[in-house]
């Protein structure tokens, strides 16, 4: 299953938001892949998370292939929407 | 920008040895110190630990990214270090870490940011380089394998 994002806090998916993300994202069983534009991630490696340079505003299809898929999508969709616990 | 305007040969050490995470940032704020003396020491300290703080750098697969944003300098300054042995970093694969590429951030900067993150992320990915990293012993050899 999947769903689109909008990435809300300031700094985008800056190191500590990607690391946040992977370490969630290893808590499931599920394979998840992000998306944005033409350009992929695996969920749960930081560096690959980087390279999407997703800042503020920028969509980010979130796909997750696996036997908890429901929950790993609605923790992600949460931690981006909790602006991965950063102010603004 | 790229990686030869990030990072510069006075910023590339191979093969250090220290044995502990507060050792090692107290070294990369040394080597930052000696590049942007402006700056000091202990500022740039404070600022990796901050950050530090707030969860480790420790990215996974034995690199970490220790950074902070600092007010007074113009453009990111870049530091490679590699240590002699992986020392525990609290790393969110809970593995040691032994490629330290440091990054100080001008203040306010957040797109130019994460294009530098992703810079280096592009170039980290590789696990060949990674490899050849872990392996030099001078600090001219560290250089070029970044700059590349």
């Amino acid at each position: 299953m999947e769903a689109t994002f909008v990435i809300q806090n300031k700094l985008g998916l800056h190191a500590r938001a990607a690391s946040q993300l992977a370490q969630l994202a290893m808590n499931f069983d599920a394979k998840i892949t992000l998306y944005q534009g033409e350009k992929s991630a695996e969920a749960d490696s930081v560096l690959a998370l980087l390279l999407l340079e997703s800042g503020q505003g920028k969509e980010v299809k979130v796909v997750c292939e696996g036997s908890d898929e429901e929950g790993a999508l609605a923790a992600i969709g949460q931690l981006i929407a909790e602006k991965f616990h950063e102010q603004e | 920008m790229s990686l030869d305007l990030l990072f510069s040969k006075d910023c590339s050490k191979a093969a250090v040895l220290f044995n502990s995470k507060k050792r090692m940032l107290e070294y990369l704020s040394q080597v930052a110190h000696q590049h942007i003396p402006h700056l000091s020491e202990q500022a740039i300290l404070d600022s990796l630990l901050a950050r530090e703080k707030l969860g480790s750098t420790g990215i996974g697969k034995g690199v970490a990214i220790p950074h902070g944003r600092l007010d007074g300098i113009e453009q990111t300054v870049a530091i490679i270090v590699t240590n002699r042995e992986a020392i525990n970093f609290d790393a969110i694969d809970n593995r040691p870490v032994d490629i330290f590429v440091a990054l100080l951030v001008p203040g306010n900067q957040c797109e130019q940011h994460l294009k530098t993150l992703a810079k280096i992320a592009d170039k980290l990915k590789d696990k060949q380089l990674c490899k050849q990293l872990r392996a030099v012993t001078s600090d001219q050899e560290l250089y070029q394998l970044m700059v590349a």
